[in-house]
């Protein structure tokens, strides 16, 4: 495996645009200067990290596919492509005007772009070491393109796999849509249960004006894998974000999310379904910054831990003096199923504007007796009580999903966590 | 089966030191319909969730549905015994489609009817716009008995405990409602409609009252007795 060194960083920029190798051996030399971030810092509170990335080589080339996903057909993609160890695998794919493939191509023939969605997102301000990390030793990744005026003719998929054990991948996804463009993504992460290995997922994205975008991340990674992601979006005036995430698989699984509304009128609805089982740790940090006048944000996200799996969920609200006329309001409830399970669940508000309406609500707490009672005088026995219970709690963050197709299988994989936390005795 | 669809001897329950049931006989025969009255706090819904075996109470003596004792039993088994209790407040299931309900407890059900049940009330009873709804969930309180009204309805028990189904019902409603309860009577059934009213007994034809007022029975008699307390209230006794 190779190792963090300055061969790699060039064997990762082979394919560079002039504008990303400036920034490569920059953040490699602050990569070098960068310890393990610590529970001593306020964005990392809460978590053991518990592992070196040193100890995890940069991936420089795509193993070999995992097969059979079984999203991808509920999905009913209008386009689909992949992303294997954080390489586009396979051609860009064209379709009613929508490009999309690999980023280290677009990067050479629409440079400016890309550098501005890229640059524009705020990744810069992550230094933490896994940020620099994916700056230097990134690869390629898939770029999405919805030109001016442009809607998608479906679900764009984008299956996004690590398959080597003992590696970190930087799959990055960049997505930029225009002036009144739509799409509708679809991001499925997974890697085999076994296989030790980290990796560092980027999504970013660049709204422009009246654009609307829509993403679904469905967080599949399997039990030995590390994954500290971002995801960055700029909205831009009249623009509207759908942004969601299904936490399901990982070791250790992170988001740290930063939604820039900058356009006046600029919208953000951000939902999130979690289920952290056996020793699971999923991690969101959501950030959720009001630039532009009469701007929305709401967020609204449920998980449940089991076992000795923990969850930590904290959302900053940050409301610019520019924020005028703005509406924010953040919620996360918490299921709670075991004694040795834990939840952290921290709202953040902070208001530089005077005119705004503001609200957040955060819950933890057990499956409740009265439900689970009424459902058993129905003849219901007691676990089929509390599957319906736990059924119940997520239908409301499901329900609001930005595409319902997926809700299927989704709602499948949670309630089977659940069942064999069950079957095992341990709620 | 046996004469009585529900038949309840020395029944005595409390929480902890506190007892709320002083000893209750009260039989409901199958084919007949009888009310219980008396003053709030008397012990009404208690009776009805330590027959459903509420966990907060300790019970003792008996309760017998078609002769079988449930009083041992969980809460689901009895209401597979044939016990349905229609809850004075109904518990919000936030998530939980009205449809999705009646289709688990289809499945947690032994006979083959209760989809065919469920689909006829729901036509029968005009309850379509309410499937896809959560159960209890922003529901008015009239509309909330209705759900209650329309489960019972599907799950066709042995024994129904309907607990203050009339409050907060329109004029209107109160008799559809009386009118569906007195269509439920029959020979496998019977049914104990607990409330603070007589007007949803001039709907129905009442076989007994009982009154109960502390913690005990103090009196059981025909529809006078319902006449007799709008008149004169409990205090007078
Ligand atoms: N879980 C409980 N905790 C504390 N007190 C209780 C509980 N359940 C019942 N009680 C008490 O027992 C008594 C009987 O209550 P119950 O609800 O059975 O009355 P009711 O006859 O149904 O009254 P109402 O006509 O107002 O519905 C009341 O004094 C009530 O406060
Ligand atoms: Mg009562």
């Amino acid at each position: 495996m190779p190792s963090f060194d300055h061969d790699a960083v060039s064997a990762a920029g082979a394919n560079d645009a002039p504008w990303r190798a400036a920034t490569r051996s920059a953040a490699h030399d602050a990569y070098l200067a960068t310890a393990m971030p610590d529970e001593s810092e306020e964005i990392w509170r809460y978590i053991e990290l518990g592992f070196d990335l040193d100890d995890y080589g940069p991936a420089l080339e795509p193993g070999v596919p995992l097969d059979g996903d079984p999203l991808l057909e509920v999905s009913h993609p209008a386009v689909a492509g992949r992303l294997v160890d954080g390489y586009w695998v396979g051609d860009d794919v064209e379709a009613a005007g929508v490009t999309v493939g690999s980023l280290d191509r677009s990067s050479s023939t629409e440079p400016e772009l890309v550098e501005s969605v890229v640059t524009g997102a705020g990744l810069a301000d992550r230094r933490d070491r896994f940020a620099l990390a994916a700056t230097a030793f990134g690869g390629d990744g898939a770029f999405v393109h919805i030109p001016k005026g442009t809607v998608a003719p479906g679900v764009i998929y984008l299956e996004t796999q690590a398959t080597k054990p003992g590696s970190t991948s930087f799959p990055r996804i960049v997505i930029a849509v225009d002036e009144g463009g739509e799409a509708s993504i679809v991001v499925h992460f997974r890697s085999r249960q076994e296989d030790d290995l980290t990796v560092v997922p980027q999504i970013v994205a660049a709204l422009g004006d009246n654009a609307n975008l829509s993403v679904t991340v469905v967080q599949n990674w399997g039990y030995a894998t590390r994954a500290l992601g971002n995801t960055n979006v700029v909205v831009g005036r009249d623009a509207a974000l759908r942004f969601a995430e299904i936490g399901l698989g990982g070791k250790l699984a992170r988001l740290h999310l930063d939604v820039r509304l900058e356009g006046r009128g600029s919208s953000a609805n951000i939902v999130g379904a979690y289920f952290g089982d056996k020793e699971q740790t999923l991690d969101y940090r959501y950030f959720m910054r009001h630039i532009g006048t009469n701007t929305r944000s709401d967020m609204f996200l449920k998980g449940a831990v089991e076992d000795e799996a923990r969850s930590v969920f904290t959302g900053m609200i940050r409301i610019e003096n520019s924020g005028q006329k703005t509406e924010a309001f953040q919620t996360n409830r918490n299921l709670i199923l075991s004694d040795g399970a834990s939840a952290q669940s921290v709202p953040n508000l902070e208001i530089l504007a005077n005119d705004v309406r503001c609200g957040h609500g955060s819950t933890l707490g057990p499956l409740d007796a009265g439900q689970r009672y009424y459902l058993m005088s129905r003849g219901i026995g007691e676990q089929q009580a509390d599957r319906l219970q736990v059924h119940g709690f997520f239908e409301e963050a499901l329900l609001k999903l930005p595409q319902p197709e997926i809700a299927g299988p989704v709602r499948e994989w949670i309630s089977n966590k659940f069942v064999a936390a069950q079957v095992a005795g341990r709620v | 089966m046996t004469d009585n669809a529900l038949q309840i001897e020395g029944l005595t329950a409390g929480l902890g030191d506190h007892q709320i049931l002083k000893g209750i006989d009260l039989t409901v025969p199958f084919g007949e319909i009888h009310a219980l009255m008396g003053p709030n706090g008397s012990g009404k819904s208690t009776l009805a969730h330590v027959l459903t075996g509420h966990e907060d109470y300790e019970a003792a003596g008996s309760a017998l549905v078609d002769g079988v004792d449930i009083l041992g039993m969980s809460v689901h088994e009895r209401a597979r015994s044939g016990l349905f209790h229609a809850f004075q407040y109904p518990v919000a299931l936030p998530g939980i489609s009205l449809e999705k309900l009646t289709n688990e407890m289809e499945d947690a059900s032994e006979e083959g009817d209760v989809e065919t049940r469920a689909i006829d009330a729901a036509e029968r009873m005009r309850m379509e716009p309410f499937l896809d709804r959560f159960v209890n969930v922003g529901l008015s309180g009239g509309e909330k008995k209705r759900s209650e009204m329309y489960q019972l309805a599907v799950a066709a028990p042995t024994v129904a405990i309907l607990d203050e189904i009339d409050s907060g019902l329109d004029v209107d409603a109160v008799r559809d409602v009386a009118e569906m309860v007195e269509s439920m009577r029959n020979r496998q059934r019977g049914v104990l409609v607990i409330t603070h009213y007589n007007r949803i007994l001039r709907y129905m034809t009442v076989d007994r009252i009982h009154v109960l007022v502390d913690g005990r029975i103090v009196e059981s008699g025909g529809p006078e007795v319902a006449e007799r307390l709008e008149a004169e209230g409990y205090k007078t006794r």
